[in-house]
Formats: C-alpha cells, structure tokens, sequence
C-alpha cells in the first residue's frame, strides 16, 4: 500500500484569513492557514471574544468538508425516473445554464398554475435571512420539522417573557447552575466553543452543577451531580421544587414578583385579568382593602399572594393561582412521575435557593443590580415534547421565583441577532410579548393556506411535521391543492421529519424536486436536479446569531478559491428568482428582513442583480455605517464586542415581564371561537394557558399500551444536524465511542430482557419500528433507550453514511396528539417495546 | 414646499407602479401623502392600505425607520421624511 510522506508545515507559512465557521449555525471566529491556495488549518480566531480562540471539533474538521473527495462540485441531472429510498439516481453532469433553465421551468409552470404547490425545506440556519425565498415565490409552505425539534415551543416562550430569542444562565456570575436536557457549555446548543470556555472557567471558581438527563450526556458525566429522569417529566422534577420553594419553604423573591413581574395582577375565576373602570389591570391595594389599578398605588402597598372577593366576584393574584396549582405537585407526588427521589427534589430544591442569594445586590460598572447566582438552564431534552408550551414556562416561572430573569448570575434572555431583544410597552405596564420572531403570526384561516397549517397556530412556530398529517389527508384539513413540487436548500427533511415511510410516500409525489447542496443525502437522492452550492470556506456571510455574552457579526469570507463548478447560494437563489421574473420581489424581501427599511439610503434597487459581495458590503455598511464596509471586514474579521451590562440586565427596564401568561389563554380563547366558527370543534386549544402544571403527556400514556421503554436521541459536539457524518475526521471519532456504537441500554435492562452487548434488536413505538445493536451502557437511566444521532443516518448515495441503520425520528410521529396544541412543538420521545431479533 | 422620499416595496411597488419617488406637499399627514398617491388601477394608495382610518393588517409603513401603528396615519410631515411602504410577508419560515 502506497504511503504518502507529508512535511509539517510551520505555523508562520502562508497567510491566516479570518472568517466564520459554518459547521453548525452559529458561526464563530476562525482563522485559516492558506498556504499557495490550499487551506491547511482551522483555528479559533482568538480576536473574537464570541469563541474566545476555541474551536469544537466541527469546526476543526471543516477542511474535510472543503476538500471532501464526495462533494458535488457540478450541476447533476437525475436520469433514473424511478425514485426511492436507496434508489441511484443515475447522476448526469450538465451546464449550469441546462440546470438553471430545468428549474426555472419547472418551478415556473408551478408558480403560474398556483405557487402554493410548491414545499421549501431551507435548513441553511447562517443564511436564515434568505428564508424568504418561498414567500416571494408565493408559497407558505415549510417542509422541514429540523428547527422545531428544538425550538417550537422554546421561542414561543422566550419571546413572550422578555422578547428574547434563547436563554442561557449566566456563565460569568452564576454559582448554582441546574442543567435539565441541555447542553449548554458542554456539547451543544448556543455557541459551544466559546460556552465550553467560559463554563470551564465558571467550574475553576467553583460554580456547582447539577444536571438532569435520562442519559450520563456530556453534560451530566462533568456535573457535580447527575440526575437521571424519566424522558419528558423534566417539567414535573421543577414543579416539585416550585412547590417546595412556595408551600414548604416559602422562599420566593416577593419583591422582583411583585414590582418586576405581573404576578400581583388579579386574575378572576375565568382566567382573565381584572379590569377596572378605566379598562386597567387590577391589583390589591392592602390599605384600601380593595382593588386598585396596577399604577395607581405604591409598590408596598400590592398584594403579591391572596384570594380576595369583590363584588361578588372572587379575585386571586397570578401568583397565588399558580401556588394554588402547586399544592396538588408535592415532592412525593412527582417523584412518582419523574422517577427522582422527594429527597432529591427537596435538597436540589433547598440547595438552589441557598444560592440564589434571594435580596443581595451587585455593582456593575457603577450601577446596581440584583444578584441572583443561581439559575436553570434548559433546552431541546427537557422541552421538545407535546406539552412543551408547559415546559418552557415552568423553567421560566421557576427562574422567576428567585428573581433571576435577566439579573447577574440568572437566567438571562439571548437575541436574536445584532438588534437585540424585542422590546416595546405592552399593556398594563407589561412587556409586549413577542412569540414569533422570524416572521409574523399569519392570521387564522380556514381553509388553511400552508400544509403546515401556521395560520393555526398563532403563538407557535413552523410545525413541520404536521406535514406528514396534512398532505397524506388533505380533505380532512381542508387543504384545496396539492403540492407538485419541492424545493430543497441545505436541508434533510427524510432525515429529520418523523415518521420517514410518510415522508417518502409525500417526496414520491412530486414530480419536480430541486436541491441546493454541498453533499449527497437522504433528501438529495430523491432530487431531480442538484445545484451545487459553495462551502463556508469559500462563500460571503456576516453572522450574528444567537450569541450569549457579545452582539456584532463577523465575516465569512472565501479563503480559497472555489472547487469545482459551484456557486454561492445566494447566486443561486437570485438567480432562480431573476430567470421566474420576481427579482425585484426577492430584493425588496431583502429590503425588509436585513432592515434596510429603516435606513432607505441602503435599499437594494428591485432591479438590480447584486452580487454576493455587493449585498454584504451594503448588509455591512447599514449596519456599521459607511467605513465598516466589507472591505474593513475582509481585514478586521469582525465587529463582534461584549454585550455591555444595559444591553444584557433587564433591557427592558421598569416594564413588567409576565409570571401570568394572560395572553397565552387569551390567544386560545379566541382560537377556539376560530375553530368552532368553522365547524372545527375537536382542533385542540388545550395547551393555551396562563400557568403551566403537569399533565400526562401522550407519550405516557403510550405506556399504557405495553410501550415500556422510553426511547431518546441525542447528539454531541462531534455531529450536528444532518450533514456532518459524512466527514470522515468526524465519523472516525464518534464511530470510536461507545456510546455512539449502538442502542444504549441499562445493564438492569438488559439482563431483565436477556441482552447483551451487540446483540441484534427492534424498537418498535405506536409510530414505526427500527433496529440496532444493543450497547449496554450504566450511563442511562433503566426505563429508557439511547440512539445516538450519529446512527441516525438509513440512506444515502454518499458511501460514508449509507446503511448506518437505527433511524431514530421512524419512532416518531407527526400526528396532533404528540404535538403542542399551542406552538405546534413536536414530541421527540417515543415509546417503545424492545425484543430480540435472531440473526 | 416640502418633500418626501418614496420607497415602495412589494406588493405597494406594483400598485404604484414605481420603487422610488420623491413627492412634494405642503401640511400634509401621512394618510394625505397615501391619498395623494395614485396607483395603476385609478385609485389612490390610501384606498389599499387603508380601512376605516386604520392601516391594514398586511401592511406597513416605515417613516425615517419607525414602523407606524395602524391609527398613526394622522402624523404630520415635517418635510426631507423617508417613508417605506410595503406588503407584510408572513410566510417567512423558521423554527
């Protein structure tokens, strides 16, 4: 065999080029060694403060997608007619100009007969402001479950408490830090490179951590204390400690509720605020002994707790509905649901608002501020499930019981991007809550325009998988047209939508599919014409998402020169948009989601074909003025600086957050008027409401059914979304761990179930049936099944990821009774029953 | 007199039938300045984007980068105003 003898090359040859990684959204600073044209290294850029000079290995094997042998470098013609899973397509090689002018035909023909058949799956999170191609082409539709996974109910909620986008406790001031189903500052979620650091340094000065998880994740194995749990009563575990704060030890920050919050605010026995004669919130004025309006009497005079009567009618504060509610979650009783001891419950609990220093102060640069250096932290694991919408504001109301939202050391709101929170006045003093932040909420419609039914859900965000119910019974949802053709850009839509018999029998009806990629994948195969798409390393981007600690963006810029025939994707998209003769509608939908709008010197003109780097110097230029223009980028790298203590400590200032989330029942009020209007009476409503509390989710009852076992996925930081399986310094890793190496079992599991290690077994949920080698494993808790994400890929062209078998998301489904009524968020536990299978 | 840069967008673009304009007016409000605005079909573009003295839902207008509430079409003009007029996309995506 053939060895190939390489020189080391020393670090000082070449030249280092910033720029941004795109191994997963969130971009952070990278430097790449070039040397005669040819990227030799990635390394974090330690000018950034974003990731502080850190790289997680994604972003260190970025080279292995830029210069992967597999790539699609040329426009390919499908020339098989036959299409299926592990169908070979028959690629053909053709010009752009054949590829260009098929698509533009074809999706033509489809945008004259009625734009609606068309399904976009845009899976591009960095180019998130290119998401609204399909609305300028005409369609509504969003086929893809990929970013509801983890955020159908998570923003929803954000943004109503604080006009947030995500949250994160504060890494610098924090010294209790509870980690339920997430990753943050170990393996994934927001800004990992940069998190892992500051985490690391935040453990050295002795921050504790206390993590629960089904499964010993990363996060848990570096915790001072794993909590296993049942899949899905996370919510239940912190509605105990809720209660223990609130019944048992009543030690809540009565102050931040009350001054802070609309938690004093009376509610009546129909859920609703109390209205005065002058049409405002009312709360208990304990001099008068009588209601007042929220702003007509002094703070020490409110009533935070209390059951009052007036008028005949009986009155209790949001807060005291809520402790009302937790009388009926003792420790004991969800102990019983969660699997976790009382005890535990009750010290976790005790240990959390010891730390939370409930009345102490800080000074930062000159101002004071509460101090509250206890937090908890949650993300997909702990609140993708059909009762979502209750997940997320139990975490936030708990938070909220020590007054730590948005204060040093809490649980702190994340933006968006550069622009900040979303702050404007509300009513009644509060914050206006903001649920959709990537588009507006459209209004309700029957029948429904998308085949995703967004007009449906006016607080939740897309419901991907609610594709898989709609288009296979369209009648049923009132749907007048069926879709013809998809679109499909950097996404995997076979890969991550439940239920993948369903999506491939949708995907088998289309009769045009076209993909923009970098890579062959599950979805592309099922394409009839790939548009090959440029790398990160060779592309223009400025990024800012979701950062934790900084704001500003930085620059992706190409470090080399492109490989192959490829093109950048906003090319692409212009392109089609030119050649379908709605440019000028795609320019002015630029205008509007960059904000050029509000500065109309930088507006594109609706005529004008940009070029890459035309769009991102204006892009720059608006943003930082005229001398930040791409070519100060293309130098400096970045704008990215610190978030300053008034962009990051309750930015909203005096305007009340809500504890009482009035607006959630009133939002369900209406809609069920909606539904009923329309002779939709059994289209459930249920999950709007005011206070969260437990309730069974279908997912226990499954349990009932003989589905023993909880079955979970999870990822870490080696992979991310769809696409990274295919790096062969990746797969070599992870296919290295054990924990990556099959279907992860307790021991206790397995000899109740006569398993052993490698041996074959089958899955099988109310949705679908998978198999896999058992792997039995301590590192997870007895009810419940691990399949990691890196095993999640069934088929593909590209020979590195074919047949890896135990695709999770087939356990799933895309039905209403796993979804959340309110935002749409999917379930993603299932439940299964577990046997042997003889090889 | 004074004047106003135009800059519609969208849907406001094509029913006006131009992207950019600069108008000139004396004492006028924002809903004379769309009452002055003519559009293809002979109407004007307060009859669009206008319902009982309250901007549509699906529509928007920016004046030097603050978007209007749906009862502020009475704001007075100083003159050298941008005003953007646009369609509301809702079909974004995300998640």
């Amino acid at each position: 065999m053939a060895t190939m003898q390489t020189a080391p090359v020393s670090p000082s040859a070449g030249k280092w080029i910033p720029s941004t990684c795109g191994m997963c959204l969130h971009g952070c600073g990278i430097l790449v060694q070039v040397v005669d044209g040819v990227a030799l290294k990635i390394e974090g850029d330690p000018s950034n403060p974003d990731n502080l000079g850190k790289l997680c290995p994604k972003g260190n094997a970025g080279l292995s997608r830029l210069y992967d042998s597999t790539r699609v470098v040329h426009p390919l013609k499908r020339t098989n007619p036959k299409k299926g899973p592990g169908v070979d397509p028959q690629w053909k090689e053709i010009s752009w100009e054949e590829a260009y002018s098929t698509v533009a035909r074809e999706l033509g023909r489809i945008r004259a007969e009625d734009p609606r058949k068309l399904l976009c799956s845009l899976g591009d999170f960095q180019r998130i402001l290119f998401w609204g191609w399909p609305a300028v082409f005409g369609s509504p539709n969003f086929f893809t479950s990929l970013g509801n996974y983890c955020g159908g109910s998570y923003h929803p909620v954000n943004g109503s408490i604080d006009g947030s986008f995500a949250a994160v406790n504060d890494y610098e001031y924090c010294n209790y830090w509870i980690q339920i189903g997430s990753g943050d500052g170990f393996s994934a979620h927001l800004h990992l490179s940069g998190s892992a650091k500051r985490m690391a340094d935040a453990r050295m000065r002795g921050m504790k951590v206390v993590s629960l998880d089904p499964r010993c994740s990363i996060a848990s194995a570096k915790a001072d204390e794993w909590v296993p749990i049942v899949p899905g009563t996370d919510r239940a575990f912190v509605l105990g400690m809720a209660h223990v704060l609130v019944h048992e030890l009543k030690r809540f920050d009565r102050e931040f509720l009350r001054d802070r919050t609309n938690a004093p605010y009376l509610v009546t026995e129909d859920g609703n605020f109390y209205k005065g004669a002058d049409g405002k919130a009312q709360v208990w004025d304990t001099r008068a002994n009588a209601p007042c309006s929220w702003d007509a009497v002094p703070a020490a005079d409110i009533s935070l707790q209390g059951t009052f009567t007036h008028h005949g009618r009986e009155l209790r504060t949001g807060f005291q509905v809520w402790k009302d509610m937790l009388s009926s979650h003792t420790p004991e009783q969800m102990s019983e649901v969660t699997t976790v001891p009382a005890q535990t419950i009750r010290r976790i609990a005790r240990e959390f608002v010891d730390a939370a220093q409930i009345g102490a102060t800080i000074e930062i640069e000159g101002k004071t501020y509460p101090f509250r250096p206890a937090a908890l932290n949650y993300y997909r694991g702990s609140q993708s499930h059909s009762n979502g919408l209750f997940d997320n504001l139990t975490y936030k109301l708990f938070n909220m019981l020590v007054g730590n939202i948005d204060v040093p050391g809490g649980h702190l709101g994340v933006p968006l991007d550069h622009r900040g929170f979303f702050i404007s006045p509300g009513e009644d003093g509060q914050l206006k809550p903001e649920p959709h932040q990537l588009h507006p909420a459209p209004p309700f419609k029957y029948p429904p325009d998308s085949t995703h039914l967004m007009e449906w859900f006016p607080i939740g965000f897309d419901a991907g998988q609610l594709n898989t119910e709609t288009l296979l019974n369209p009648q049923k949802y009132g749907l007048n047209y069926e879709p013809e053709a998809m679109l499909i850009y950097h996404a995997n839509p076979l890969w991550n939508m439940p239920e993948t018999d369903k999506v491939e029998e949708i995907m088998a009806r289309m009769k045009f599919v076209v993909t923009i990629d970098i890579q062959h994948t599950d979805s592309t195969e099922w394409a009839d014409i790939f548009l090959p798409a440029r790398t990160y390393l060779e592309s223009y981007l400025l990024n800012c998402l979701e950062p934790p600690a900084v704001t500003g963006h930085a620059l992706r810029q190409p470090v080399v020169e492109p490989i192959g025939d490829t093109r950048d994707a906003f090319d692409i998209l212009t392109e089609l948009a030119q050649r379908m003769g709605f440019m000028d509608d795609w320019n002015d939908l630029l205008n509007m989601v960059c904000g050029f709008v509000a500065k109309p010197k930088y507006l594109l003109d609706p005529q004008k074909r940009y070029t890459p780097e035309e769009f991102w110097d204006i892009y720059a230029r608006s943003v930082y003025g005229e001398e930040k223009n791409l070519e100060w980028f293309k130098e400096h790298g970045h704008a990215v600086r610190y978030r300053t203590p008034e962009e990051t400590y309750m930015p909203y200032g005096s305007l009340r957050i809500p504890f009482y989330l009035e607006f959630f029942k009133r939002t369900g009020d209406e809609m069920r008027k909606k539904f009923d209007e329309v002779g939709l009476q059994d289209w459930p409503v249920d999950n709007y409401q005011a206070l969260p509390f437990w309730k069974n989710s279908q997912v226990i009852e499954d349990g009932k059914n003989g589905y023993e076992y909880y079955a979970i996925t999870f990822k870490e930081s080696l992979h991310t979304f769809a696409d990274t399986m295919v790096m062969p310094w990746l797969s070599e890793v992870s296919d290295k761990d054990p924990v990556h190496g099959g279907v992860l079992i307790n021991p206790a599991t397995a000899r109740k179930l006569g398993l052993e290690s490698g041996d074959r077994i089958r899955l099988t949920s109310p949705a679908g049936s998978i198999e896999g080698n058992a792997q039995v494993v301590e590192g997870i808790h007895p009810q419940v099944i691990g399949v990691s994400n890196t095993l999640t890929r069934y088929v593909s062209t590209n020979h590195r990821s074919k047949d890896r078998g135990t695709h999770f998301n087939r356990l799933l489904t895309g039905a209403m009774k796993y979804t959340d009524s309110a935002t749409g968020g999917l379930e993603s536990t299932a439940r299964v029953k577990i046997e042997r299978i003889a090889v | 007199m004074a004047n106003a840069n135009i800059a519609a967008l969208g849907s406001t673009r094509k029913l006006l039938g131009f992207s950019r304009r600069t108008v000139e007016f004396e004492r006028a409000t924002v809903a004379d300045l769309l009452r002055d605005l003519k559009t293809l079909d002979g109407r004007t573009l307060y009859d669009h984007l206008v319902c009982e003295g309250k901007l549509r839902g699906d529509f928007a207008i920016v004046v030097d980068g603050l978007s209007l509430g749906a009862d502020q079409l009475d704001k007075p003009l100083q003159g050298g105003e941008e005003v953007v007029t646009m369609a509301i996309l809702r079909h974004l995506h995300g998640g």
